[in-house]
């Protein structure tokens, strides 16, 4: 053979082997009369070109074909279709919804400009284990003067009152500097951002506002910017509309420029966070080692805050906590495992089938189709299954992100939005084909290796073991997926029952909670601002049905503000001397403990005369121990380190769960008499349903001024389960998924056992004809079935052994390898596939032997 | 392939489908004399090379239009590899509307000048 001919006869494989068995050796022979006739490198050309133009046509021929085949197919057995379809769909649809989310938070980039270069420029004091802590403006100012690599900005909250168009109303915004804008890569959606001198004091006041406040408070007016409002008492001119990106950051709907007067500053005041901009080709490492020699020259030139250094945190560990991602994480495998197990019963459905289709096989094996042929075709009618069940999937998916946007605790999830972008749909797309190939291949193989002399004699023997087999497997590892889920759904949901029986330290039943924010420039923070919440809580208190009112800088659980400051002990102290201990710190009002039912141990509550020049306070249980075992606090001393304030505990009252539900933290209270916070939580315990009160509440407080607007109203309860919404979400999907994966594994343990009984019935009959009662008939059948299950929970058990460690960090007072969970989710299983055993099992003990050995 | 460009279709039958219908309409022929024809007739400005004739062929036969004869009428050239193919009375008919339907074209293609007048 020359080497022409032996290229073309390469090219030939080019096409459909169908084709080529048909027309291969037509086309060869014509291309040797071609070749004598008229050889030269033109022809190979044109040889090669005609390979290329009419391969790819005969392909999509002969995909065409076994579609239309598989779908002629589906048609014949509709109701199997349906089930597989509408199988895919849910598990489509299930993971989709939950990668939209893991895609928002995790992979989708933040908003920012260059968001991979962007940090959380935190202080951070080893010698007090503050492993992350906000800075100090003159820290801040320090630093910005002397990095090279890194473009520094700062941000604090803050409460603004805005009155002057329409009733006063009451937002969260932020202190930034003109520099934050640039440092984030972010531009005004209308006017303009802050100049430098902007944050000069006594520059003129101006203020950016949230698109949101923009459409509601301004009717979308375009020519808000240049118009001047009242912002906390003072006129204030709008100069811009910040874009929502900004929002992620810092929250809220008004900014201001911070204005850094150095001379009123106090170094160890940590009041903002300052966050930095790598420059291009600076690694966080390098922008590390800038920042500690950067802090280290401070500390020298500063002695009070020489043992704090900086940490240097990237955006996305600082907007994404453990917590969240191990949860993200935990649903998306828990969805997988659905999409598995979903496979593996759709596998043994097709499994069941090929049984019934062995004849149509064999017949068509018998007319030429090559075994890869038959391959093709079968995989082809599992792709079309899982194409029209993952068509539908997305579109429920589409609906499903949609509802999740909408129903998911707002700051639940640090994105703007969960959307579906073209990642989503390319998983949802490549976990349909996925899907298809995975349910598919295992029966195709079965199927197109079926030994087709043995078929036609209808004695299949080795391959129906075979099959059994197989299908034996795919059920166990059904039920071993569906323990897995079991189990840690059955963790997490412990996990939150021990959360919301967790002892609180207060009761939050009949107490509505909302916020005032006082103008610094009409209420002094130690005068006029505690007066006023005096009158303010006295006016309350006589309102009917009220059974106490108080203030505090922070309610448990609420949106205030959260102060953690290093504490030491001054004298006798089971801490070495001098050892400070960061304890979080409230400043609350008399009758604030009473208020909310927080029991005082020792001593005495604050009264109006307790005031700034003795500073009393009151400590949690959980302080008074760190600092003096089990000796009586009362009467001892701490100071804050670097301060020679002294404070004198008056009282000891019991703990309180402040921010979340798993944590519980010693506290220090300070007496209101002394100093206020611009921003106060307010707290009023009624008789009955709290806001029923909210009207005369109102009227007290505008009596006292018309200006002030009541924020964020909301009854105790909420607080307290909003601080539980991610466990509970965790809980619950984690818990439908479950149930899911163990309807579709029990409904493949029946599959697999029906279709068992329905092969077996010659023999069945046979035993029963001679003389076995139904009763050992059940236990036959039965006994068969669990063997399959047993392995698979077994398996399943020791897989959720290993996995479940995985989610520690999530599980509160429930170990990982909880015992109880273990067996309950065994006991459950177990009892399932027994029902799934016992209906075929069932049916099995009536065959009527006559006909069953008639039958055949 | 879709329905719409089916060769019994008497609208739409391809070029090179009609030539292979011409080629084999007075004789029964084998490939590659089906292909020599072709480019004989059409003075080698139609060249159809083996994958295009034999998916034509393929196409053809499932439309009824040619059928494969079992007899080789060439034992010259007798050769068990070649198969031969000839037009049915289906493909004569689908030719003969084709054709027509081309002639009347190019009717109207000499009427506004876009054809000469004679070939």
């Amino acid at each position: 053979m020359q080497w022409p001919e032996r290229v073309y006869r390469a090219a030939l494989r080019c096409y459909p082997s169908e084709f080529r068995d048909e027309y291969g050796g037509e086309m060869l022979q014509a291309f040797r009369d071609q070749w004598r006739d008229t050889r030269g490198p033109r022809l190979c050309v044109a040889l090669m070109a005609d390979v290329a133009a009419t391969a790819p046509k005969e392909y999509g021929r002969v995909l065409m074909n076994d579609l239309r085949y598989a779908l002629r197919m589906m048609r014949t057995s509709p109701l199997f279709s349906a089930a597989v379809v509408m199988t895919v769909a849910l598990a489509i649809a299930a993971n989709t919804a939950i990668f939209s989310v893991v895609n928002a938070v995790l992979l989708r980039p933040l908003p920012f400009g260059a968001p991979d270069r962007l940090m959380w420029v935190a202080e951070r004091n080893d010698a007090l284990h503050i492993p992350t802590f906000g800075a100090s403006l003159l820290n801040y100012l320090s630093w910005k003067e002397q990095t090279q690599n890194v473009a520094l900005a700062a941000l604090g909250s803050v409460t603004f009152s805005l009155s002057g168009s329409g009733d006063p109303e009451q937002f969260a915004g932020s202190r930034i500097t003109p520099s934050l804008m640039p440092v984030l890569g972010l531009q005004p959606l209308s006017g303009r951002t802050f100049r430098d001198d902007e944050e000069r004091p006594g520059a003129p006041a101006v203020a950016m506002i949230s698109e949101g406040l923009w459409k509601r408070r301004f009717g979308r007016d375009p020519a808000v910017v240049g118009r001047t409002v009242n912002l906390n008492g003072v006129p204030t001119t709008v100069i811009g509309i910040a874009p929502p990106a900004l929002a992620v950051l810092t929250g809220g709907d008004v900014w201001v420029p911070i204005t850094i007067d150095p001379a009123h500053e106090i170094r160890l005041n940590h009041v903002v966070n300052v966050v930095g901009l790598r420059k291009q080709g600076v690694s966080i490492e390098q922008a590390q080692s800038e920042m500690d020699a950067v802090s280290a020259r401070v500390g020298r030139q500063y002695p009070e805050v020489n043992d704090w250094g900086i940490r240097l945190v990237t955006f996305r560990h600082w907007f994404v906590n453990d917590q969240l991602e191990t949860a993200l994480l935990v649903l998306l495998c828990a969805v997988v495992f659905v999409l598995l197990i979903a496979c593996a019963n759709i596998a043994n459905l097709l499994l069941a089938r090929a049984t019934a289709r062995e004849r149509e096989i064999a017949i068509r094996t018998a007319m030429g189709a090559t075994r890869g042929r038959l391959l093709r075709q079968l995989l082809a009618e599992s792709l079309v299954l899982s194409l029209l069940g993952g068509a539908a999937g997305l579109a429920c998916a589409l609906w499903a992100v949609r509802l999740l946007d909408r129903l998911l605790p707002a700051n639940l999830l640090p994105v703007p939005d969960i959307g579906v972008d073209a990642r989503v749909l390319s998983f949802g797309v490549f976990a349909t084909v996925a899907t298809g190939l995975l349910f598919g291949v295992a029966p195709a193989w079965q199927a197109a290796r079926t030994d087709i002399n043995a078929m036609l004699k209808q004695s299949g023997r080795s391959a129906i073991g075979a099959r059994s087999r197989l299908r034996n497997g795919l059920a166990a590892t059904e039920l071993a997926l569906a323990t897995v889920l079991l189990v840690g759904a059955g963790l997490l949901v412990q996990s939150l029952m021990n959360l919301e029986r967790a002892r609180l330290g207060f009761a939050p039943q009949n107490v509505l909670t909302f916020q005032l924010a006082l103008p610094p420039a009409k209420y002094s923070r130690d005068v006029k601002g505690p007066a006023f919440y005096r009158q303010l809580l006295e006016s309350l208190r006589a309102l009917p049905g009220v059974r106490g009112a108080a203030i505090s800088s922070g309610i448990p659980f609420g949106a205030g503000n959260y102060t953690t400051s290093p504490f030491a002990a001054v004298g006798p102290s089971v801490l070495p001397p001098d050892t400070a201990v960061p304890i979080n710190w409230r400043i609350v009002s008399p009758g604030f403990f009473r208020t909310l039912e927080i029991p005082l141990v020792r001593g005495r509550d604050f009264t109006e005369a307790d005031n700034a020049r003795d500073v009393p306070v009151i400590v949690s249980q959980a302080a008074a121990r760190r600092f003096w075992g089990a000796d009586d606090p009362i009467g001892r001393v701490i100071r804050r380190p670097n301060d020679t304030q002294m404070m004198t505990v008056i009282g000891v009252v019991g703990d309180v769960r402040d921010t979340a539900l798993n944590q519980e933290s010693p506290a220090i209270y300070y007496p209101s008499a002394a100093r206020v916070w611009p921003l106060m939580d307010v707290v009023v315990r009624s008789e009955a349903g709290p806001e029923a009160l909210l009207p005369g509440i109102r009227q007290k407080v505008r009596e006292l001024d018309p200006e002030l607007a009541l924020a964020t109203v909301r009854p105790m309860e909420e607080w307290v389960s909003g601080s539980a919404a991610q466990p509970r979400l965790n809980a619950a999907l984690l818990m439908v998924f479950a149930l899911l994966a163990l309807v579709i594994a029990a409904i493949g343990t029946y599959g697999v056992l029906a279709y068992s009984v329905t092969q077996r019935t010659r023999e069945i009959g046979l035993r029963m004809a001679l003389g076995a009662p139904a009763g050992r008939v059940i236990r036959l059948i039965v006994g068969e079935g669990m063997l399959v299950g047993a392995g698979g929970i077994v398996a399943g058990l020791a897989a959720a052994l290993a996995i479940t460690r995985t989610i520690g960090g999530l599980l509160f007072a429930v170990p990982a390898h909880d015992p109880l969970t273990f067996g309950g989710v065994a006991a459950v299983l177990a009892i399932v596939a027994l029902a799934a055993c016992f209906v075929p099992a069932r049916r099995a003990s009536r065959v009527n032997p006559i006909v069953a050995l008639h039958d055949d | 392939m879709t329905a719409r460009r089916s060769p019994s279709d008497p609208q739409r039958v391809p070029l090179a489908l009609l030539h292979i219908l011409l080629a084999v309409a007075d004789r029964e022929r084998h490939g590659y004399a089906i292909m020599q024809d072709v480019r004989e007739r059409t003075g080698g400005a139609f060249k159809l090379g083996p994958g295009t004739l034999y998916g034509s062929i393929r196409r053809l036969l499932e439309a009824d239009l040619i059928e494969e004869i079992d007899e080789r009428p060439d034992p010259a050239h007798d050769d068990t590899r070649r198969r031969y193919y000839r037009i049915t009375s289906r493909g004569r008919k689908v030719a003969v509307e084709e054709t027509a339907r081309l002639a009347k074209l190019l009717r109207h293609a000499r009427a506004v000048g876009l054809a000469p007048k004679t070939v």
